[in-house]
């Protein structure tokens, strides 16, 4: 049985498409919504459980307009992402922050958090699935409809370029669906590599090759090699607690460096585990129980790993590895080339992971705060563009003539005799982007060695046969968006010629103040990249915000004002 | 990954169907649901924090498969307990949570714990 054609399918007329499930798709939909569109939201997963947050949790940096609070957050990563951020994108992002992420406090009948000095004066309060739970039910009740396990698989584009819509199938309808819309917003979150870091498996890079099937361009894709430390058995990438841990290796001689000042050094553990088995406790300034009882209560999701396999992670050692998070915390995306999160291409607008978020973070992780905060305020800015985008086509919206731009992993309407196992394909991409030997150890022999074999992937996974289940025919589609993404990060990894941000090179250490511009980077067959500049000189740190919100409190003292900052980060 | 549907747990009402963000579940008309694509299970343990009567395990375990057994993770509380840590489930709310973080915080400000253990750890 294979997969039902158009005419047996859904389809559907909107003014605007929003792509993906996670708080940016959500904050998009409802913008949009707000600005007068009629709005139709497309998940791969279920909306309310799908991504990198209903599994997790992070907080949004709601911050008052003041200066000297905002700076604290705008200058908290500036130089370690490289001086590629963009001081009044923050500030943007933080005045639609401030406006609207409160509102899910409001709409879950919760107490909104009680701010001191611009911060919410306590933290761990919403987790992930309860915040995402909130989201789908208030996208729900103004109307808008949902439409869940149904992955997007290629845009529609107009006679003059611009995107008119997306097409994809429901895998559990075992249909087709296709939506015609003025504007698109892809807020599918970005792409982890399916390494099953905690809620990312749904995060597949689809958003990344639909956009630049489409015509538009990524930017930042160099700075996708973001590691998170996990215990070694489980999913749970939670990062925050690793501040209070203690690295040892096999020998239980401590690793120098791994952790300090709240900092983690993930390239020293990356190199502890190339020579040997770690293992870690959080047994630094966490021996008052009631600490622990917060620690517990803050992150079920972190302690979960271990309840059920009967471990305590203060007292006992645990083996942990790294595991990818790609661009989820890394910053590369679809490019952001106007003020209202349009794309390159009309009619297509980014949002969320799938954006690149160089504009808030530059080359440094967006992990643990920065992300959520951008998710919230891409997410509206996005929705609130794509209505008036929409809006300004009129009635010829919905008449235009549009063709499908979809085409690696897709089986093409004439029928392919040729196919491939997606499976092993995923293996084979894994075996290049996993290994943090190749990804944070980056060489122009090892990328090269690994683009020669990603670009024999890539010719493989152009042609399918009509696949018999919706599940292997999404498998093939994202097998193919994961060697896209696999392909854009390395070729831009390989023009970075320096380090900087997250991209380590070996052979070029050292950062070089004549690279600072972003890298976009696009084509399909044909990789290429183009300096793009990052807009006036880099702004001084401001001399009174030493105090960085990022900086960890020293925990041995308590400092609980800190640690809720840290924990509503986390 | 999920490795228990409790079969004498099990209502059919299929919430795991519909929320499990990687489709590993099918749904079976009448019966439990059954676990389709277990290799697809990212261990998320949303699945656990939906299920309404407590019938799923997802073991933490994310790359193999394990083998468990109902009546043991009964016993040791483990079946629900991470719905029950997120404060869902008939009884408890979020709202404790947050009330019990406030209360623990609260207790720290006031009375600061000072560690027995006069040198650092290492």
């Amino acid at each position: 049985m294979s997969i039902k054609n158009n005419d047996s399918g859904l389809d559907l007329t909107a003014d605007v498409l929003v792509i993906g499930g996670g708080p940016a798709a959500c904050w998009a939909a409802l913008a949009a919504q707000r600005n007068g569109a009629k709005v139709i939201i497309v998940d791969k997963g279920h909306l309310g459980s799908s991504g990198a947050l209903a599994a997790s949790t992070a907080g949004s940096r709601v911050i008052p307009p003041v200066k000297e609070l905002r700076d604290k957050v705008k200058f908290e990563r500036y130089a370690l992402g490289g001086h590629l951020a963009q001081l009044e994108w923050w500030e943007k992002i933080l005045d639609q922050t401030y406006e609207h992420a409160p509102k899910i406090y409001e709409w879950g009948g919760y107490e909104p958090p009680a701010f001191k000095e611009g911060r919410p004066a306590y933290g761990g309060g919403l987790q992930g699935p309860e915040i995402m739970k909130i989201m789908r039910k208030q996208v729900k009740k103004v109307g808008i409809e949902i439409l869940d396990h149904s992955p997007a698989q290629e845009l529609l584009v107009d006679d003059r370029g611009a995107v008119a819509g997306a097409r994809g199938i429901q895998r559990q309808e075992n249909r087709r669906w296709t939506v015609r819309a003025g504007a698109v917003v892809l807020a599918s979150g970005g792409c982890a590599w399916l390494s099953k870091a905690l809620g990312c498996n749904t995060n597949t890079g689809d958003a990344l090759l639909m956009a630049v099937e489409a015509g538009a361009e990524l930017s930042g894709m160099e700075f996708s090699a973001h590691y998170a430390p996990a215990v070694k058995h489980a999913s749970v990438t939670k990062n925050a607690y690793y501040r209070y841990a203690s690295f040892v290796d096999k020998d239980g001689q401590l690793i120098g460096g791994a952790s300090h000042n709240g900092h983690r050094s993930t390239s020293t553990i990356a190199k502890a585990l190339l020579n040997g088995p770690v293992f870690c406790r959080l047994d630094q300034g966490t021996e008052d129980p009631r600490f622990r009882e917060i620690l517990r209560i803050q992150q079920p999701n972190f302690m979960a790993a271990f309840d059920k396999v009967g471990i305590n992670p203060f007292t006992d050692w645990w083996e942990i590895t790294l595991v990818l998070e790609g661009t989820v915390r890394g910053t590369g995306g679809i490019r952001i080339a106007t003020e209202d999160c349009g794309t390159t291409v009309p009619g297509l607008y980014a949002a969320g992971d799938a954006a690149t978020r160089e504009l808030v973070c530059g080359g440094f992780t967006g992990g643990a705060g920065p992300n959520m905060t951008w998710a919230t305020g891409s997410g509206n800015i996005a929705g609130a563009g794509a209505a008036t985008y929409a809006r300004s086509l009129g009635d010829k919206a919905a008449t235009r003539n549009v063709r499908a731009v979809g085409g690696a992993g897709l089986a093409p309407a004439t029928s392919s005799s040729t196919t491939f196992d997606a499976n092993q394909v995923v293996k084979e991409v894994q075996e290049e982007i996993l290994p943090f030997g190749k990804n944070i150890f980056r060489t122009e022999a090892g990328l090269l060695e690994s683009l020669g074999k990603l670009g024999q992937l890539w010719e493989k996974v152009q042609t399918t046969s009509a696949l018999e289940t919706p599940q292997k025919a999404q498998r093939a589609r994202e097998a193919a968006a994961l060697v896209a993404a696999a392909r854009w990060s390395y070729f831009a990894g390989l023009e970075r010629k320096e380090s900087r941000g997250m991209h380590k090179r070996l052979d070029f250490p050292k950062l070089d103040p004549n690279q600072r511009h972003y890298l976009a980077v696009g084509g399909l067959d044909k990789l290429w990249t183009r300096e793009v500049p990052v807009p006036g000189e880099i702004v001084p740190e401001p001399t009174n915000s030493s105090t960085s919100v990022y900086a960890s409190p020293d925990v041995a003292k308590l400092d609980t004002t800190k640690l809720q900052v840290q924990a509503v980060a986390s | 990954m999920i490795e228990l549907v409790s079969q004498s747990r099990c209502i059919s009402c299929n919430i795991c169907v519909d929320v499990c963000p990687t489709n590993v579940f099918d749904l079976a008309p009448g019966e439990a649901p059954t676990i389709a694509r277990q290799s697809d299970c990212q261990t998320c343990f949303l699945c656990e924090a939906y299920c309404p009567v407590d019938a799923l395990f997802v073991a933490a375990e994310a790359h193999r498969h394990v083998e468990v057994n109902e009546q043991e993770l009964i016993e040791k509380g483990l079946l629900g307990a991470y719905r029950r840590n997120l404060g869902w489930g008939k009884g408890y709310s979020p709202k404790d949570r947050i009330s019990r973080l406030r209360e623990l915080r609260a207790d720290i400000d006031a009375n600061p714990y000072f560690s027995p253990i006069t040198s650092p750890a290492h």
